[in-house]
């Protein structure tokens, strides 16, 4: 029987995967091998040709490496960071959604309070109103680190809606894999959500400050001997707003890599800051104790603040410095949860 | 299986039961549920070692009069020597001098040695209280004028005049004092029970219902509806046979059922601490017992009506939490106003001034007489302890802060009432619109 | 975000009775917009007994039109009838109904056990109830040997028997599949169509999407198509297919010797054309499928033809809809 050399005709079993170069290319057969598109259970040899011997073909294989030049670290960089900043105004780059955009403008327009009564006092040209409303060390701790209404309905809002989905989002939604497939390092994702989520925040508290201290110098015509007296201090504000940046920045991300949900970073970071304000105002009030004030992000803040720009401290139970060490920590604590956060994400829908 | 049909609606309470039970596992399953949880007790527990330190502390006693100082150097007190008759300011003038000599008192002896005698139970207009202890007052050697410096007819006593205030429901009492009358009361004993009803008062208002309050239905009551349907699976749950307005009110209920377990935990473990730590002549303050109860129940009903919001908010619009921010901001500011001006129409518009006010009320029935207590510790002897002229008393000025009275001028059984009952309402009148927002929602 | 308030008041939970002698699903001119988009337009339909499939591509309206059953969308225009209930406005109906919804997202910390026990519940089953038949169901669906698992851990096949298993578990007359074969594995195609082809011989009224037609066609012949948020077709597949009489079918075989084949299929009176794509397969025009498909096999083996492959090359979902919407072939 094996002699037979009809035998030897018989085509081999058909192999589904092998498909003859001469065939149509209608891409079904492809799919299915590939995908299994169909169900799987029909015989797939239907679609395929029979094989026969030297039929088999092999597709040349080049693969081209990509010669291109790849921009500097910093071009790329400033790519992710553009994304965030240009999002806030224009279509095209990362949503902010409506709403939050809204509050932002309302609290920019909010924040520029001082700048308004400035300018009518300047205006009015009366001293009574413009020593109170005009630049002064009070004034200008007001501006970067009043509690009520700025750090309680202002700044941790805005940076408690901005921190809400900036990481968060990217987990949800997968699309941290179209950054990480990108050559970017792990470190650059976050300095530029950071930096993009700071700049935010420093354009209402920072850029509003100096609209301030300008409008000063231009409505009451102040001369170079009043700049040289007060820049100092206004750097010092200047300088406690980067600090408040910072801070509720580095908090708020934090709690933004621990959570894949859009909302707790916001709230969490909200309810860190007025929350533990609350609490230590519960202890200082009640017991005279006001050791508590350390745990809160706001008065430690304050506190330093009160030092650097130079305004009556009105924490007196401690020095400022005790204060400095717990941002340190709270920052220190707060970036290494980010960092390790990051570092371990993976890239995955969550 | 053909009887189903027939069967198959057999009460809504198997729904119910169905939905609560499901939320609860689901809230079990989620990390940020043991977080937020874990957290409020953290900072509550702070808060009760914070409290369980300053009772623990003795107040420094301040000597109010100044007679227990030796002025003289002659090793007797100014007291002792007033009494006997001897010139304070004069080194050769003492007791010692006496035949037979008079051991010096120690100095400790003149110290917190006239404490209060009052009534705190006197209403106005008009009450006279106050004893003198040790007796400076009733001296044989002062005139009758000088015994009875605020004119009452009366020597040696304290005369209080209550001055109803136009604006609002509540009033101020007028100390009028004769001199040497309950002039050097016992600093810690009045401080550690100003200080440890303020601070229930305080954690109450501020710690469980504005804390607790509105926090823990931010974080958990917001995505009851909002997360279901942003997440798909909210099919599972409209695909079946249950109106919408049940599954609102449903998953508000499993919301409840891990939330109002927690808050009634809290409150009975700061019962207890308050209890057996606060300052009573028995080992336990049970009458405190009233206004934890309070506490517990305006938590208990502030967290219903904030979860039946921020769920709506969240059936109402994708960023329902921006919407639930600016409120929760507001919310904070009623609180410190219910706290400063409880009787403002303004708070009639909150959530937190109405409860608040349960708590007010359940003050009013367990410590009747905290406004005279105020104003006897902000009196406080009015020796020359404090600095400024302000004689006050440690924790007087905590007290007033925390304490304030219902703001609709009823009794404290009628404030509770109505209170409870406005804030019922609210809870429905949210569940209803709530429901119709879910209703009316179209999900894709 | 306007809360409607034509809708009644809460379920009827006890009062509600089906209508009699309505069909399962009634829709009239019922259409969906979103602005000046249709998403459905002017569809009448009535659908009673059986498995149905409604073919579309993405996009069609097939969700919408599944969302609008369930009471999820309100339909713009026209009117829906559960039973003969609207079930926008009363969610009542659904008490007969299983749905197995498209989205992938499930409870993964739940067993399936616990997610069909609980999902029964909510139809008015007790506890001990809801038990027993979310036992059955999932040895319906072959899933009780894992029905303690929890559902994170399942493969796409079995989270989609799991789904129906939901579905199944209020006995229900009516039962809505959105999309139940997408990206299953063959196993769990073969399995899941198993299981719709037995609950349509239950007698059961059952409707499947998809926009897949082979799909489709191993499960039922009756089809809706729909296209653009239009109702294009509605009947047999085949019975559709017959009534494109006019259009021209191509039947395309694999042999190795093409011309030798085409010599003899020529004599077929209903073909018109033949073509050689290529020297391996020939591509036979005709007005007559049926025809061809009748003869063709006795020709072949009368000739003793080597036939490696027939195919309908334009027997797909994309060519029918092409000719319906009068675009001609692909």
């Amino acid at each position: 029987m094996s002699e037979n050399p009809a035998a030897n005709h018989r085509p081999p079993p058909p192999n589904s995967e092998e498909f003859a170069a001469e065939s149509p290319v209608t891409g079904k057969g492809r799919m299915e091998a590939a995908w299994g598109s169909t169900e799987g259970d029909e015989d797939i040899t239907v679609q395929a040709s029979a094989p026969q011997r030297g039929d088999g073909h092999i597709f040349q294989q080049i693969y081209k490496p990509w010669d291109g030049q790849l921009n500097p670290r910093w071009m790329r960089n400033w790519s992710i960071l553009r994304h965030h900043l240009l999002g806030i105004f224009k279509k095209g780059h990362r949503p902010w959604g409506v709403p939050i955009r809204l509050f932002l403008l309302i609290v920019f327009i909010a924040s520029l309070s001082d700048v308004g009564l400035t300018i009518i006092s300047g205006l009015i040209g009366d001293s009574g109103l413009h020593s109170m409303w005009g630049i002064s060390r009070d004034n200008l701790y007001a501006h970067v680190l009043g509690f009520l209404p700025r750090n309680m309905l202002y700044y941790p809002v805005v940076a408690a809606l901005l921190v809400g989905g900036v990481i968060s989002e990217d987990r949800q939604h997968g699309t941290s894999a179209l950054y990480f497939s990108r050559p970017i390092t792990r470190f650059d994702y976050i300095a530029m959500k950071f930096i993009s989520v700071a700049m935010i925040q420093a354009l209402i508290i920072l850029v509003t400050l100096a609209l301030y201290y300008f409008a000063e110098i231009a409505t009451m015509g102040r001369g170079w001997a009043w700049i040289i007296d007060t820049f100092p201090m206004f750097l010092a504000a200047m300088g406690s707003g980067i600090l408040l940046i910072f801070t509720y920045t580095s908090i708020g991300l934090a709690l933004s890599s621990v959570s894949s949900g859009k909302f707790f970073p916001g709230i969490a970071l909200l309810s860190i800051i007025l929350g533990t304000k609350t609490l230590a105002f519960i202890a200082s009030n009640l017991f005279d104790r006001e050791i508590l004030y350390l745990i809160s992000p706001y008065d430690c803040l304050a506190h330093v603040g009160q030092a650097i720009i130079g305004v009556e401290p009105t924490y007196d139970q401690y020095s400022w410095t005790w204060s400095l060490a717990m941002l340190v920590a709270m920052n220190g604590l707060a970036l290494y949860v980010l960092s390790s956060r990051v570092s371990s994400m993976e890239v995955t829908r969550e | 299986m053909a009887t189903k049909p027939d069967s198959v609606y057999r009460g809504m309470d198997r729904k119910a039961a169905a939905i609560v039970e499901f939320t609860l596992r689901q809230y079990r399953t989620k990390n940020s549920t043991w977080v937020v949880l874990g957290v409020g007790f953290t900072a509550l527990a702070l808060i009760f070692m914070i409290y369980i330190a300053a009772m623990t502390d003795v107040v420094e006693a301040v000597d109010n009069d100044g007679d227990s100082y030796d002025y003289d150097n002659d090793g007797y007190p100014t007291g002792q020597e007033v009494r006997l008759g001897t010139d304070p300011f004069d080194g050769s003038s003492h007791p010692g001098l006496f035949d037979p000599p008079v051991v010096p008192d120690p100095a400790s002896m003149y110290v917190n040695e006239d404490g209060f005698d009052w009534d705190l139970s006197a209403s106005g207009p008009t009450a006279t209280m106050g004893f003198d202890d040790d007796g400076d007052c009733l001296d044989e050697n002062r005139t009758a004028s000088q015994k009875d410096q605020n004119d009452n007819g009366i020597p040696c006593d304290i005369l209080l005049v209550y001055y109803q205030s136009v604006l609002t429901s509540g009033g101020d009492w007028e100390v009028l004092a004769d001199n040497g009358v309950d002039e050097d009361p016992d600093e810690n004993e009045y401080a550690q029970e100003a200080i440890h009803v303020a601070f229930v008062l305080s954690i109450g208002k501020l710690g469980f219902v504005l804390l607790l309050g509105i926090f823990l239905p931010l974080f958990m009551a917001t995505g009851l509806i909002r997360d279901e349907m942003s997440s798909g699976t909210m099919h599972f749950l409209i695909a079946k046979p249950i109106s919408r307005t049940e599954i609102f009110l449903y998953r508000v209920l499993g919301y409840l059922g891990i939330v109002w377990p927690y808050i009634i935990a809290l409150g009975l473990l700061g019962a207890l601490i308050t209890g057996f730590l606060g300052p009573s002549d028995g080992f336990f303050r049970f009458q405190d017992l009233g206004v934890w109860l309070s506490i517990i129940f305006a938590t208990m009903l502030a967290t219903l009506v904030y979860g039946m919001l921020f769920n709506a908010l969240g059936v109402l619009w994708k960023y329902g939490i921006i919407l639930a921010i600016p409120f929760a901001a507001w919310e904070l500011g009623m609180a410190l106003l219910s706290m400063g001006a409880p009787e403002t129409t303004l708070l009639r518009f909150s959530v937190i001034g109405w409860a608040l006010m349960i708590i007010d009320s359940a003050a009013m029935f367990v410590w009747p007489n905290l406004d005279l207590f105020i104003a006897m510790g902000n009196w406080g002897g009015n020796g020359d302890g404090g600095w400024l002229g302000d004689s006050s008393l440690e924790g007087s000025n905590a007290l007033a802060f925390a304490a304030s009275k219902p703001g609709l001028g009823l009794s404290a059984f009628w404030s509770l009432t109505v209170s409870s009952l406005v804030l019922l309402f609210q809870a429905v009148m949210l569940w209803f619109i709530g429901g119709a927002l879910f209703k009316g929602k179209e999900i894709q | 975000m306007i809360p409607d308030f034509d809708q009644q008041g809460k379920a009827e939970t006890t009062a509600w009775q089906p209508e009699v002698n309505v069909p399962a699903i009634l829709l009239e001119n019922v259409s969906k917009s979103y602005g000046r988009i249709f998403a459905l337009s002017n569809i009448t339909l009535a659908l009673n007994g059986g498995v149905t499939g409604i073919l579309g591509m993405n996009g069609a309206g097939k969700s919408t039109l599944f969302n609008i059953l369930m009471g999820k969308l309100k339909p713009s225009q026209g009117s829906v009838k559960l039973f003969g209930t609207d079930p926008w406005k009363n969610p009542a109906p659904y008490v007969r109904v299983g749905y197995v919804p498209e989205h992938e997202k499930m409870y993964d910390w739940m067993t399936s056990y616990e997610f069909v026990s609980t999902f029964a519940r909510l139809n008015g089953l007790t506890r001990a109830e809801a038990g027993v038949e979310a036992e059955r169901v999932l040895e319906f669906v072959g899933l009780s040997d894992v029905a303690h698992k929890k559902i994170g851990q399942y493969s796409k096949g079995m989270r989609q028997r799991a789904k129906i298993a939901h579905a199944l578990v209020n006995d229900p007359e009516l039962i809505i599949l959105d999309e139940p074969l997408q990206g299953c594995d063959p196993l769990a195609r073969t399995t899941i169509m198993n299981v719709i082809r037995e609950l349509g011989r239950q007698g059961r009224t059952v409707l499947v999407s998809s926009h897949i037609l082979q799909e489709i066609e191993r499960i039922t012949e009756q089809i809706v198509i729909l296209h653009h948020g239009r109702l294009l077709a509605l009947g047999n597949l085949h019975a559709i297919r017959e009534r494109l009489d006019q259009i021209p079918h191509r039947i395309s075989i694999q042999t190795p010797t093409p011309k030798q084949l085409a010599k003899d299929v020529i004599d077929i009176d209903e073909v018109y054309g033949i073509s050689f794509p290529d020297g391996q397969n020939i591509s036979i025009q005709t007005h007559n499928l049926a025809a061809i498909h009748s003869q063709l096999p006795r020709i072949i083996v009368e000739n003793g033809h080597t036939v490696t492959a027939i195919d309908n090359p334009d027997d797909d979902l994309a060519s029918i809809l092409g000719y319906l919407t009068g675009g001609g072939g692909k």
